[in-house]
């Protein structure tokens, strides 16, 4: 039996053993168990002899995948085919590609009888550079804007990816972005800006069989959906859908998912209440409530399995004070707070760190029990951490989207001696990246003599040999071991430069890695995540090669590899890998931005929430050219955003992110204080003051706190 | 060190720890990517690697619907591709039953742990004849003998036998069940291996030891043979010389490595800029 029966309460029981032709609704906080019911309802499908390729489980993110892969992997499992796990993005994608050569013509791409391009977040933005530097250049486009380049480019990403998720064209995203927020004629043309570029780009993509997201979810959407032989196979393999955090999901996936729930034979639909954090995603909880009506029986799951007693108080009070109806407290949510105000930063964080240590060491918690969680993790707060637990012992993780690929050090040494073996690029890099190369990439080298190495021998855009050293005594200060494998790698890069047979870059990157530092007595040598990193940025030169080489067809061929080096150096924000974000995760204490920590949809025992006074925990991104609110469904034609709606967002914001956050942590929640930021300002942001606003109205008694 | 919970063996993974328990170790326990050079002639490897991929793509999307005529208008810059696709066309799908799927994965169980097979077409006839095709675009015809204990003829005629009741219409018995394998880049010819209730319960048993010595391991030594170490890109790890000679390369094992170079979009996520 694949399923026990015992296991469940009446109501979860209700959901997994539905009959095979029923569809069910089912809602509930988060940690009520709606998951688990998910999982089970899967298997016991496949008990009652479902076949298991016609059972399609839907997400609105890959990582939510996790507790249904290790289920369906487990050893007494089923024998059988393979059920399919998807997201809207991986769907369409799949479909686009399989169906390609009957839709490219009506879909407008120029060239239907070629292969297509599918563009990653990271070409995306540097197809978008080449697409509008031009424009910024020659139209002046944006000029009254602040932000870096990359950010401009992937905010025109997002619009064109919220049009394709809500479903308006593209020729609307700049009237949407006016009607709501334009508050004169500068804003206005930015918006206008905007729009022709969105615009710009896909008649690019459309040019040269390009598809960013946004495009392959439209095609899908307009085309493929309309198709007889993808009708045909999505009916056959969608005849059983289990659908988890609907609500964190988009309109596109609603309507499609109203489509299969038409023809479908059974169904589980999973709705997460008072979540929806996605919003800047495209989530959108209102619209996911819709499905309900296509599902024959509702179910709700009221209570936590796993927060305690204290831990729910906490959460009722933080969501009261935040305007959700006030629940009747069981406990004293004081209990579930440990706190200490600390006047400077540092302090703040060798606070935390002595609490996970003693958290460790005296109460036995395991590392992966705990999660350090900011609204933005800054390297100085990530390294300082990092420091700090590694002094008491304790391994840590962090994970941190949104950054730029030369951020890595693994990835900048390699970026940079790259740019030493390519002289006819002209981009030598200054010696002080130089340095940082040489002690990423020697084993034993540490930033003074590495700096050294530098200052005595790269000039002129070269490196030069150890023994051009001329004083006896700083060969020894560099000592003789190093100096044989600083020449070492210095002979490999001049023997590269000497053949003068340029390499494509990711080749160059694991030649250089494969090697020299992979071996014995370099950085790279047996280290997992300059492994990770190096084959992370191959993957990313690949694919920019493998997408220009196509583009060659249509366009003029460019030097690809100086191409790529200068995209990096714009700040290009990386792909974010989920591999790296779900491997080993045992034994090692979680650093992590806040939404960051909410995509693994996991539970720990406790929560370090630092930098209590930030506004960040509230306020959404800095976004001059784009709107979650204002692109979504839900916005009225016509309404204007006001001051009103953004401070009722926040409150909204930090709402759903408490309510997540604590609905994911068994024990307590540390909050981390001091009065000085990183930066040296005293912040004082809605978080903070709902934690003492909520404290202040609980009932006068010995505090925990 | 534990196999992750969402682990499943393939004949790949099988064929790893045959060859190396070392490489298993890194490759699937420690999940460790390693951007070393497989072979020396990178741009070579890659371009074979990838017309391999394409045309098993283009056998799947004819398969789900796509006119035969239609995929062949875009093979016009590929002289090499389009011969393997007409030799496919009008060689490899000669004679099978009627009810075809590409690209299908069945799972079973096996001492304890999940067994995968990823098929690149099944056709089977109900109470019929159930054959694998698996298509080649290596130009060498490998031994009979070597094909036959190839780890991937092992396990994906067991895994076909003991998990494909369900498209079958109901337990396949072994002796309709047979395995081809067709060369396309050597006009077609095909190998075929039949398969028995003896072989079957053979391999159960050799799966099993090979299953049960990786539950048991405690250590994962490299191999001896140092030959098997050319073409393994952990080599700098392991300290095991250069990178091997394209030529040598045997393109029959990476074929069956969909994930080989490909850039894996469901492993980005979304991010907020």
């Amino acid at each position: 039996m694949l399923v026990p029966n015992s296991s469940f309460s009446a109501e979860q029981a209700a959901g997994v053993f539905a009959a095979a032709d029923e569809k069910v609704w089912l809602e509930g906080p988060a940690g009520s168990g709606k998951t688990s019911v998910g999982v089970a309802r899967v298997l016991r499908l496949l008990e009652f002899g479902v076949p298991a390729e016609s059972i399609l489980i839907f997400l609105p993110q890959r990582s939510l995948a996790q507790p249904y892969l290790e289920a369906l992997r487990a050893p007494s499992g089923y024998h059988g085919g393979q059920v399919a796990i998807h997201t809207l993005g991986s769907l369409s994608l799949r479909m686009v590609e399989t169906f390609w050569f009957l839709i490219a013509e009506e879909a407008g791409f120029k060239h239907p009888q070629d292969l297509p391009t599918f563009l990653s977040l990271e070409m995306a933005q540097y197809m978008m550079s080449r697409v509008i530097e031009p424009l910024l250049d020659q139209r002046d486009y944006f000029h009254s804007v602040r932000i870096e380049r990359a950010r401009l480019y992937s905010q025109i990403v997002d619009n064109m990816n919220k049009a394709a998720l809500v479903g308006f064209p593209i020729s609307e995203i700049g009237a949407r972005l006016k009607s709501a927020l334009a508050a004169g004629p500068e804003q206005a043309h930015i918006f206008d800006d905007a729009q022709a570029c969105a615009q710009a780009f896909r008649e690019h993509c459309l040019a040269r069989n390009l598809l960013d997201f946004s495009l392959y979810v439209e095609v899908f959407k307009q085309q493929i959906m309309g198709l007889p032989q993808a009708r045909a196979y999505l009916r056959s393999r969608c005849r059983h859908l289990i659908v988890d955090n609907v609500e964190e999901d988009n309109p596109a996936s609603h309507r499609f998912l109203a489509h299969l729930l038409e023809t479908c034979q059974s169904a589980l639909i999973i709705c997460d209440r008072d979540a929806g954090f996605r919003r800047f995603l495209g989530a959108d909880p209102q619209n996911a409530r819709r499905l309900r009506r296509f599902c024959d029986v509702s179910l709700e799951l009221k209570d936590s399995v796993v927060m305690g007693a204290e831990m729910q108080a906490l959460s009722n009070a933080l969501a009261a004070q935040l305007g959700a109806a006030a629940e009747a407290q069981q406990a004293d949510p004081r209990l579930a707070i440990i706190s200490e105000a600390h006047r400077y930063h540092p302090q703040m964080v060798d606070w935390v760190a002595d609490q996970v240590s003693r958290l460790i060491a005296e109460e036995g918690v395991a590392p992966e029990q705990i999660a350090l969680l900011a609204p933005f993790l800054s390297d100085a707060l990530r390294f300082g951490l990092a420091e700090a637990l590694d002094k008491r012992g304790i391994a840590a993780r962090s994970h941190r989207p949104s950054r730029a690929l030369r951020d890595e050090p693994a990835a900048r040494a390699l970026l940079a001696l790259a740019r030493i073996a390519h002289p006819h690029w002209r981009l030598a890099p200054p010696g002080m990246d130089i340095a940082f190369a040489l002690m990423t990439a020697i084993d034993g080298l540490d930033l003074v003599r590495a700096a050294l190495l530098t200052e005595m021998l790269y000039r002129g855009g070269k490196l030069h040999p150890f023994a051009d050293i001329q004083s006896a005594a700083m060969q020894d200060r560099i000592t003789f071991e190093l100096g044989q494998r600083y020449d070492a790698l210095y002979t490999w890069i001049q023997r590269y430069i000497d053949a003068k047979q340029t390499l494509a870059l990711d080749i160059f990157f694991r030649r250089l890695f494969g090697e020299v530092l992979s071996r014995v007595g370099f950085g790279f040598h047996r280290d997992v995540d300059a492994g990770n990193i190096s084959m992370n940025l191959v993957d990313s030169a690949r694919g920019f090669r493998w997408s220009l080489e196509f583009m060659s067809r249509y366009d003029e061929p460019v030097d690809l590899g100086l191409e790529y080096v200068k995209m990096v150096d714009r700040g290009l924000i990386a792909n974010f890998y989920l591999r790296d974000w779900l491997a080993d995760s045992d034994g090692a204490a979680l650093i992590a931005p806040a939404y960051t920590f909410l995509l693994s949809n996991r539970a720990v025992d406790y929560q370090f929430w630092l930098n209590i006074g930030s506004d960040g925990w509230s306020r959404r991104l800095y976004q001059p050219l784009t709107h979650p609110h204002v692109l979504s469904l839900q916005w009225p034609a016509g309404a204007v955003w006001t001051d009103d709606d953004e401070r009722e967002l926040d409150r909204r914001t930090l709402r759903s992110l408490l309510l997540a956050l604590t609905r994911r942590c068994r024990r307590a929640v540390y909050l981390g204080y001091s009065e000085l930021s990183e930066s040296g300002y005293e912040g004082r942001g809605l978080l903070l003051e709902t934690l003492q606003a909520a404290l202040r109205r609980l009932p006068r008694e010995e505090a925990h706190v | 060190m534990k196999l992750s919970a969402d682990f499943a063996f393939t004949q790949g993974s099988l064929g790893d720890y045959a060859d190396c328990p070392r490489r298993f170790e890194l490759r699937y326990l420690r999940r460790m990517r390693y951007p070393a050079l497989e072979v020396r002639q990178a741009l070579d490897y890659e371009a074979r690697i990838r017309k391999g991929q394409r045309f098993h793509k283009l056998l799947q999307q004819h398969l789900l619907g796509v006119p035969a005529d239609l995929l062949a208008r875009s093979l016009a810059d590929d002289d090499e591709l389009r011969a393997w696709w007409e030799i496919a066309l009008s060689k490899g799908l000669d004679g099978l039953p009627r009810e075809r799927r590409a690209e299908t994965t069945l799972e079973s169980s096996l001492a304890g742990q999940r067994l995968l097979a990823k098929y690149d077409l099944l056709a089977l006839e109900p109470g019929g004849e159930a054959v694998i095709i698996d298509w080649k675009t290596g130009a060498r015809l490998p031994l009979r003998k070597a094909l036959a204990n190839r780890m991937q003829t092992v396990v994906y005629r067991y895994v076909l036998a003991s998990a494909g009741a369900q498209i079958y219409g109901g337990p396949i018995p072994p002796e309709r069940i047979r395995m081809d394998y067709v060369y396309v880049a050597a006009g077609g010819a095909r190998l075929s291996f039949p398969y028995s209730a003896a072989q079957m319960e053979a391999d159960e048993t050799r799966l099993t030891d090979m299953v049960g010595a990786i539950d048991a391991a405690a250590e994962f030594p490299l191999t001896e043979d140092e030959r098997r170490c050319r073409f393994c890109n952990y080599r700098s790890y392991c300290d095991r010389g250069e990178a091997g000679d394209f030529n040598d390369f045997d393109f029959d094992d990476a074929e069956e490595d969909e994930d080989a170079l490909a850039l894996d979009f469901d492993q980005i996520a979304e991010i907020e800029f």
